[in-house]
């Protein structure tokens, strides 16, 4: 399965991947993930590939996505081509206006509600996204979180992670 | 020996942190370099583990000063390692000559960048092989291995710890961006589980005052180790066995460089790798290395589905080069097709063995994203329309 995430710098993207790479690799399964960034540290867009199979994975970079989550419009912009035609667009509702049939929710302000802070927007999404496709377990995704936010942060994240999840599940 | 990562299990890492452990765990006790993207994160990982298993990791002025720092800590008896990207490597092509020279074993590890000079300092490409084959001066023989997958670049890196050691030698581990940067699932062994070579040293008194003798007839001198009562001159000078300085007796250098390049041509089957798929009844080959060759596995997968008998010859190291099987090959096959990240040069190694029995055409691509499948599948297939 192709997952790939787009966004701006600053939206956590890049770590959204990384976490699902993460718990696609707890479970066993072949994973691979990279990454592709405009210099902007924030503000540009931010691309994050996750590529995950029980065979061996060939592929570098996903090049008939799946699943597209799409969290800025400058990011959904940039790759929504590369979305398959009976593919998955998980999108910020309140951010991202598609030109395709689509799913989502408002994941930034969800993020603000919960947590007091938009920062865990990624979370929030990637939570969604688990629900609705079961690409991993919810646990291994938990674990993955622990392992893999700043310390400190992990009970926010978590909470986020849910919050997105709990939404994706309805 | 309790390792700072997991060992016996996998872990999802980035290929500059598989490269990393890898090197601790085959015995790398040193480490020298200069930051420089995309290898930057082999330094921070050998700055944040070595110290903690008794090692030293020590940043340099440059990247000339990080492989010299590295060739004077395998004669203290430590497996020393750098890593950097083409600029560095271009600055470090004279020392890995003086490595060759002194038969010093060293890893130095180039993520390659697109070049040439500064480039593109994120982006993959495959634009220094021929530097890693041929980049320092005078007749020179050394190994250069080519990781495809974030294990590989573990793999790989034990590996050419261990030819390293085993044939007195500087080794390259050839890398790229792209590999530097991607996230994958590895298994990392259990330490019992790694096959780990260490030199030869000297046995009697006589190998101690030769350590560019050739005691066991297999071009390999034993190593001393300074600092345990051995006087020893090492020196970039042509030199005797006993490592003095002779510069204008051509018997002297002819044995001397002789011997160091049949030490690895003479040992050609241990040290050469390569994988084939698909190429029992194959018409039609593709040859690639390190990244690309991925690409061109799924091209095959790809091309077979259509119809076409293609396989795939994935080369592990590109030097020392087979050119007896690329004879073979190019015997069995009408054309063999070489996609690579610059704009020819494995092509030529390939064209070389394949002495006219196969078309042998590039496939080239540059400015920093890696062939997709269907790019190469559309090549081959004009190719095979004509």
């Amino acid at each position: 399965m192709q997952v790939r995430f787009a966004g701006i710098g600053g939206q956590g993207v890049v770590l959204a991947g990384i976490i699902l790479g993460e718990a696609a690799a707890i479970e066993g399964l072949n994973v691979t993930q990279t990454q592709d960034y405009s210099s902007a540290s924030r503000g540009g867009h931010s691309i994050a590939d996750v590529i995950v199979s029980r065979e061996p994975i060939y592929d570098l970079i996903v090049t008939e996505a799946d699943v597209l989550v799409a969290l800025h419009q400058l990011g959904y912009d940039t790759v929504k081509d590369s979305l398959r035609k009976d593919g998955t667009l998980i999108v910020d509702t309140d951010l991202v206006k598609p030109d395709r049939e689509y799913t989502g929710a408002p994941f930034t302000r969800l993020a603000e509600e919960s947590t007091g802070t938009s920062l865990t927007v990624n979370m929030v999404a990637l939570g969604y996204l688990i629900a609705r496709t079961g690409i991993v377990k919810r646990e291994s995704a938990i674990e993955a979180i622990k392992r893999r936010v700043p310390k400190g942060t992990e009970e926010i994240n978590i909470r986020a992670f849910d919050v997105g999840f709990e939404e994706g599940s309805g | 020996m309790r390792y700072p990562f997991v060992t016996g299990g996998s872990d999802f890492i980035q290929g500059d942190e598989a490269i990393a452990r890898a090197a601790i765990m085959a015995g790398c006790r040193f480490y020298a370099g200069y930051p420089i993207t995309p290898a930057s994160e082999i330094f921070e990982a050998m700055a944040l583990y070595l110290p903690l298993v008794d090692g030293v990791s020590i940043q340099m002025e440059d990247e000339i000063g990080s492989i010299a720092a590295i060739i004077g800590a395998s004669w203290a008896g430590a497996k020393a390692m750098t890593a950097t990207s083409g600029p560095g490597f271009s600055l470090m092509q004279e020392n890995l000559g003086y490595a060759v020279m002194t038969e010093t074993p060293i890893v130095v590890v180039n993520m390659q960048r697109g070049g040439p000079s500064t480039g593109q300092p994120t982006l993959p490409a495959q634009g220094d092989m021929m530097q890693a084959i041929w980049g320092t001066h005078g007749d020179h023989m050394l190994i250069v291995l080519v990781p495809s997958t974030v294990q590989e670049a573990f793999d790989f890196t034990v590996r050419a710890f261990n030819l390293a050691e085993k044939y007195r030698t500087p080794v390259v581990v050839l890398g790229d961006a792209e590999i530097a940067h991607m996230r994958e699932r590895v298994n990392i062994p259990e330490p019992e589980e790694i096959e780990v070579v260490n030199r030869k040293l000297p046995r009697t008194p006589e190998e101690e005052r030769m350590p560019f003798g050739d005691p066991d007839g297999d071009g390999v001198p034993p190593m001393p180790i300074f600092g345990r009562g051995y006087r020893t001159y090492v020196t970039g000078l042509t030199h005797d066995e006993f490592g003095h300085p002779k510069t204008v007796d051509r018997e002297i250098h002819e044995r001397l460089i002789k011997r160091i390049f049949r030490k690895i041509l003479d040992n050609k089957a241990d040290i050469i790798s390569y994988h084939e798929y698909e190429l029992e009844d194959a018409e039609v080959a593709i040859v690639a290395t390190g990244i690309v060759s991925r690409s061109a596995m799924r091209a095959v997968k790809m091309l077979r589905e259509r119809g076409l008998k293609i396989g795939l010859l994935k080369l592990d190291t590109i030097w020392p080069f087979d050119f007896d099987m690329m004879k073979k090959l190019a015997e069995r096959v009408h054309r063999i097709y070489v996609p690579e990240m610059n704009l020819g040069q494995l092509y030529h190694l390939v064209k070389e063995g394949a002495e006219g029995l196969a078309e042998v055409t590039l496939i080239d691509k540059i400015g920093g994203e890696v062939h997709t499948p269907g790019e190469i599948v559309e090549r081959i297939e004009r190719g095979e329309r004509r």
